[in-house]
């Protein structure tokens, strides 16, 4: 009898603790956020970070994977059913923004004493941006730059100290640096047909005057021709028109690529592989003194349109932008921000390159903002396609290019 | 014993609910001899008992109802889990959709448009004929091979049917996990299919199996046949395991050779065996996705692309869904045609 008694005392204060932990966690706001980071990227972390400071608000997290983000987010959005916070690809950020379905943060912005406009890369920045407004907020940044194999360049007789800063002598060098016996080819690069086909080949289009809105400019042309001979002249492998960008400066990194264009996600992976002296330069222009040009990755914070609590989340988006200063240094990603300094990392060869990508990331334009990127992205990735299997002149590739674009742009 | 030899049996055999009616008929002596319920009491027979619910409830029970049920059941688990799907797919392909409006029903409708445009674009025809030459390419190989090895351990050599059981593998392998590992395999560079070739003095140069146009789709097809051929081995084996081996015993003293003895015995025996394999080849190469997204993802320039693959390219790389769905619809009625023979095939067979 004296246990049972017991028992139900200690039920009844259990129950009573929980119903107390019950309604205090009641009054707490609750947000979700999607985003495709793994435990060791930033958003898992702030998020916990976020809820550690007991404000009233907790955040659920939730990883979606790269492939399916757009779909999930727009099922979700159609469906009700959307998070309050999603890290969403910056090409796609305008087809959301367009449609209503991101909130418009400008007000809320220009109230903010956190995020502040003029703090970002234009370019980032430009990518959050629809009719004028913000609908968002760049989370990270990335763009891409020439990868060189120093020891490589002493073997050929090039200058280790003086990577090739135009087109013809980015294909001078790779021409020098392929050997064949030694199953090596000059430069390694991607020409997927997906985004990395676009992401890699449109600023090579923008310094020859090019944009997605007109493509088939002469230097555009030009770029695609300088392509072509690359994989023609078997300075690159054939596989590169199938081989996205991680998988292609794999083969620089064991030493069968002399050059590789890619960007700063490669530097752990690199700093940890590559069994020789490195570096990296810009990427090559049409001529000395033309303007450059780079791409811009990586992804934006946005509120749902939908959100019950959009002052909250905006509050959370707040925290993440105060912990930017922290991102390359924990999470090895480059803020989008140009009023943060970064601290050297005390790995000579990650802050020489790091340099690089902050010099290079000043060039940096958005793919779009457009709300059919996907369809232009296509078309581009087609031309690519076309010409380099030799189905089609660049000309003629670009000019088919350039229509498809036109009808999607109206 | 008084219980009499002929209805036992009889009863046995008759519909269920028949047999109900039949021991409600019979004489009250032998319903209570057999302990049956109080409610087939002496001199009340079933007929009266109850009204209709309870007529209902026990035909359900015990009747053509439960007939019904049987069938009813699967009928709607089928035409939830797979007949509105496929509705709801040959409807979008009359509509207008992006991706907000994929919540509702009732988008607009546009006709014939989303079909008239997709024949318009210039990589449909090629698309189609990669399909037709990967379906043929894919089933002629699977089958073929296939065959070849179910012959071969007919034979039945000491440890035949185990090493046929290891021959399974690449059936029980994911897709993805073949693909990835024919992409290895296929590699340019570093592949082991074109190491083995030079080194066989076949080829003087790497072939770029997965970025060479003229190569990309026989790559596919390759990764596909291996996939495919243990599948087809062991249908084939239970096949053959079917005929009677009198009518080999007789050929042989009449003496028919062996190539007498395959060609008209047992290719003829196995005609509805090969009909439905070649048929749910037909369906599965259709199905064949993993390995187009893990090798060539299509590629390069749609030299690789097929229509399983392009729909889903349309619908969640594009986001045009009615185009995805339109692509969808074309596919259904290839794999209609499939089932139709595949369902005539089987309707031959021998049971029981």
């Amino acid at each position: 009898m004296g246990i049972r008694k017991y028992a139900v005392i200690g039920a009844l204060a259990l129950a009573g603790v929980s119903l107390f932990g019950l309604s205090a966690r009641a009054e707490d706001v609750k947000l979700t956020v999607w985003s495709l980071d793994r435990d060791i990227q930033p958003a898992p972390n702030l998020v916990a970070e976020f809820n550690k400071l007991n404000n009233g608000i907790q955040i659920e997290y939730r990883q979606i994977q790269f492939d399916d983000v757009v779909s999930e987010a727009m099922r979700a959005y159609s469906t009700g059913q959307a998070p309050d916070i999603i890290a969403i690809d910056n090409p796609e950020h305008a087809l959301f923004s367009s449609r209503g379905a991101f909130l418009d943060l400008t007000d809320m912005i220009s109230k903010s004493t956190v995020i502040k406009p003029e703090n970002y890369f234009p370019g980032p920045l430009k990518s959050v941006e629809w009719d004028g407004k913000y609908y968002g907020v760049p989370k990270a940044t990335n763009t891409i730059a020439l990868y060189y194999n120093k020891d490589m360049f002493t073997a050929k007789g090039l200058d280790p100290n003086k990577p090739p800063q135009t087109w013809d002598e980015l294909v001078d060098a790779a021409r020098k640096l392929t050997d064949p016996a030694a199953n090596v080819y000059g430069l390694a690069f991607s020409a997927k047909a997906n985004e990395e086909g676009t992401f890699q080949f449109l600023p090579w289009a923008q310094m020859g005057g090019g944009s997605y809105e007109n493509i088939n400019t002469e230097g555009a042309v030009k770029a695609l021709e300088i392509w072509k001979t690359i994989i023609d002249e078997k300075l690159a492998s054939p596989d590169t028109l199938t081989r996205g960008q991680w998988d292609s400066t794999g083969t620089f990194n064991s030493g069968n690529a002399a050059m590789a264009i890619s960007g700063p996600w490669e530097l752990d992976r690199m700093t940890q592989e590559a069994k020789f002296d490195w570096g990296v330069t810009l990427l090559p222009v049409p001529k000395e003194g033309v303007e450059r040009s780079s791409a811009m990755g990586d992804f934006n914070w946005a509120i749902f349109a939908s959100s019950k609590h959009p002052a909250e989340a905006f509050k959370a988006l707040e925290f993440f932008a105060s912990q930017d200063d922290k991102m390359f240094k924990n999470y090895g990603q480059l803020p989008a921000r140009s009023d943060i300094s970064i601290p050297e990392t005390g790995q000579p060869l990650k802050d020489a390159a790091l340099k690089v990508f902050l010099e290079q990331l000043k060039y940096a334009k958005p793919r779009g903002p457009h709300p059919e990127w996907p369809k232009i992205s296509k078309a581009i990735q087609d031309a690519i396609q076309a010409a380099l299997t030799g189905q089609a002149s660049p000309k003629d590739a670009l000019d088919q290019a350039a229509e498809k674009i036109k009808a999607v742009l109206g | 014993m008084p219980h009499s030899p002929s209805s036992g049996p009889t009863g046995h055999l008759l519909p269920a609910g028949e047999r109900l009616n039949r021991m409600a008929d019979a004489p009250s002596s032998i319903s209570s001899r057999k302990g049956l319920s109080s409610a087939q009491a002496p001199g009340s027979p079933v007929r009266d008992v109850g009204g209709p619910v309870t007529r209902l409830l026990s035909s359900v029970r015990d009747g053509r109802g439960f007939d019904i049920v049987l069938v009813a059941f699967p009928l709607g688990f089928l035409f939830l889990m797979a007949g509105l799907p496929l509705l709801y797919n040959v409807l979008m392909s009359f509509q207008e959709v992006d991706m907000f409006s994929l919540g509702t029903l009732m988008r607009p409708f546009v006709g014939l448009k989303n079909y008239r445009d997709l024949f318009a674009q210039p990589e449909t025809l090629p698309i189609l004929a990669n399909t037709a030459i990967f379906v043929v390419g894919s089933i002629a190989g699977q089958f073929l091979i296939g065959f070849g090895l179910a012959l071969f351990f007919w034979v039945n050599f000491p440890g035949a049917a185990w090493l046929r059981g290891l021959f399974l593998v690449s059936w029980v392998m994911p897709g993805l996990v073949v693909g990835a590992i024919w992409n290895w395999i296929l590699s340019g560079d570093f592949g082991v299919l074109n190491f083995i070739l030079r080194e066989g003095g076949i080829i003087s140069a790497n072939i770029f199996w997965r970025s060479d146009p003229n190569y990309s789709l026989y790559a596919v097809i390759l990764a596909n046949i291996w996939l495919g051929t243990a599948f087809n081995m062991i249908l084939l084996s239970v096949g053959l395991a079917g005929i009677p081996a009198d009518l080999y015993e007789a050929a042989e003293l009449d003496g028919a050779n062996a190539w007498q003895r395959f060609w008209t015995i047992t290719l003829p025996m196995m005609r509805s065996t090969i009909g439905a394999i070649i048929a749910l080849g037909l369906i599965f190469t259709l199905q064949q996705f993993d390995l187009f997204a893990a090798i060539t993802s299509g590629g390069p320039n749609n030299s690789s692309n097929v229509t399983q693959y392009w729909a889903w390219e349309q619908s969640f790389r594009q986001y045009d869904f009615a185009k995805g769905a339109t692509i969808s619809v074309l596919m259904i009625v290839f794999v209609m045609i499939a089932s139709v023979v595949y369902v005539r095939s089987t309707r031959h067979e021998v049971r029981g």
